[in-house]
């Protein structure tokens, strides 16, 4: 219901290689050191796969963080190969990593929304950017608004929302342009119990409709509610199978 | 590949808004230095072309003795064609200087009507060409005319001349030297302006960069608002000294008693105002690029 062919085209022109297998992650002795020989992450490699849904854990300081900020692109690995969807993020010029931003959703503890924009047109940016004409760009942002039952609010500042609305939006935002894969850091870290599941919902009817999800969370008792794979981190490294 | 410029200026427009205190700064900054340079455009401009007329008007003005014969008149004036450094011969008779002098200062026109004799003398006013101020052949020729039997003196204004003209060329200099000094002043302000607003968005920018927005769609709009304060300024500026020029010129042509004809003064020309629209938001633009340019 979801799926527009047009956009999805838009949003994945300036790909670097062609998709090549089933995996959309693939993580491949991944390090990352910083000042004074601290190391955030250590020799590690995961894979995910085409339409999976997998959760990323760990307790502070696992390095949860570090790995979503080298797969969105904020930060270069030190050693070892990470690609996305076909794409060697470490090769990967500034134009090109503006690029492969638009071909990823990225869903934020602290939601991330333009404040000074409404409800649509945070979520029609993200289309602006993409070019996408006018009349589509309005199309696509109400079908998404409806699809997390934010229609009614479309008109609405982020101000004047609830917490778990804010996080609607933002994944409306992830949504919008036809990721192949939804990254997410702690998306339910500010939200109680209740609205966390609403939240996790989303992201399953998300994966249900074939996205890729990868959550990072610490929140045991979602996983298990949620019941998928899980990847653990503990100090950098990972601490059972991927 | 985007359409964004109505993105861009909408952006810009809001964002001046909102930063309106320093918006106004900002442009009143630049329109100081489009006015100073507009200023000593159109100061220059009239004073250059009143040196040209009065360049056009005798160099050398040969007075002749009122018992000067026909035979020392005409060899005055074949001394004077057969030099090289001549360009023109104006034959000035003695009642042509009397009615020049009526022409020219009215008001004293009367203390002429009383003398028995016209005390006004002939003269050959004597244009000449392009040669640099001191030229030896000219200097030369005033010598030799002097000596010639029926010539009373020999006026040579082309030293004065000259040094009006070095002296216009400083000012000009001058002129465009601070106009620099005050474009340089008006595009730090621009850069500063324009990064207090980029300081009050970053959260904007990291989202905007997160969801990939290309460098030009982010960095578009703070371009186009120190362009957009460049152009105000220079407007601004246009108006000021628009309006200035009309309230300033009857007081200036009152003090100036006749020698610069400022009622004549034109307003800059259509090429010149859009070259100084266009630099001041030429100007604004490279302090917004230069703001924005911070943005990874």
């Amino acid at each position: 219901m979801l799926y527009s062919p047009a956009i999805a085209r838009r949003a994945t022109e300036g790909r670097l290689a062609p998709r090549g297998s089933n995996t959309v992650i693939e993580i491949e002795g991944l390090s990352k050191r910083y000042a004074h020989d601290v190391f955030a992450l250590r020799d590690v490699t995961i894979h995910v796969e085409r339409g999976e849904f997998a959760f990323l854990t760990g307790p502070s300081g696992a390095g949860k963080t570090t790995l979503l900020r080298i797969l969105v692109g904020q930060e270069t690995p030190t050693t070892g190969r990470v690609v996305v969807d076909g794409r060697d993020l470490a090769a990967l010029k500034p134009a090109d990593v503006q690029r492969y931003r638009r071909t990823v959703g990225f869903v934020f503890q602290d939601f991330k929304l333009i404040l000074r924009k409404t409800v649509f047109e945070n979520v029609m940016f993200s289309l602006r950017i993409l070019g996408v004409p006018d009349v589509q760009q309005r199309r696509r942002t109400f079908q998404v608004l409806k699809w997390v039952g934010l229609q009614h609010r479309a008109n609405a500042y982020p101000i004047e929302l609830s917490g778990g609305e804010q996080q609607r939006v933002a994944i409306a935002r992830a949504l919008v342009n036809e990721p192949v894969l939804v990254l997410a850091d702690e998306p339910t870290g500010n939200l109680d119990p209740d609205l966390a599941l609403e939240i996790m919902d989303l992201f399953r009817k998300m994966n249900a409709g074939g996205t890729t999800v990868l959550v990072a969370t610490h929140d045991r008792d979602l996983i298990h509610h949620v019941g998928r794979r899980t990847i653990s981190l503990d100090h950098g490294c990972v601490a059972e199978p991927a | 590949m985007i359409g964004g410029l109505g993105y861009f200026v909408s952006e810009a427009l809001l964002s001046l808004w909102r930063g309106r205190g320093a918006t106004v700064l900002s442009v009143l900054t630049i329109a100081i230095a489009v006015f100073v340079l507009g200023l000593f455009l159109l100061v220059g401009g009239h004073a250059q072309s009143t040196v040209d007329r009065w360049s056009r008007s005798a160099e050398v003005s040969v007075y002749l003795r009122d018992e000067a014969t026909p035979d020392q008149r005409a060899a005055i004036e074949r001394a004077l064609r057969v030099d090289r450094s001549v360009s023109g011969i104006d034959v000035v008779s003695k009642d042509q200087a009397l009615k020049r002098f009526r022409k020219d200062f009215p008001e004293l026109a009367p203390a002429t009507t009383g003398a028995p004799d016209n005390p006004f003398p002939a003269s050959f006013e004597v244009r000449v060409g392009r040669a640099p101020a001191g030229d030896a052949a000219l200097e030369h020729l005033v010598s030799r005319v002097a000596a010639l039997p029926g010539v009373a003196d020999v006026r040579y204004d082309r030293r004065w001349l000259d040094r009006l003209v070095s002296l216009g060329e400083f000012v000009r200099w001058a002129g465009l030297g601070l106009a620099a000094v005050l474009f340089l002043a008006a595009a730090l302000t621009v850069t500063n302006v324009v990064r207090l607003s980029l300081h009050a968005r970053r959260d904007e920018i990291e989202i905007m960069e997160l969801v990939g927005a290309p460098m030009a769609f982010i960095r578009g709009p703070f371009v186009c608002e120190g362009m957009i304060q460049g152009g105000l300024g220079a407007i601004l500026a246009m108006i000021a000294l628009r309006a200035s020029l009309a309230l300033a010129a009857p007081r200036l042509s009152a003090m100036s008693a006749g020698l610069f004809d400022i009622g004549r003064i034109e307003f800059l020309s259509a090429a010149a105002v859009t070259c100084l629209v266009f630099g001041g938001m030429a100007v604004g633009c490279l302090g917004g690029f230069a703001a924005s340019h911070r943005v990874r």
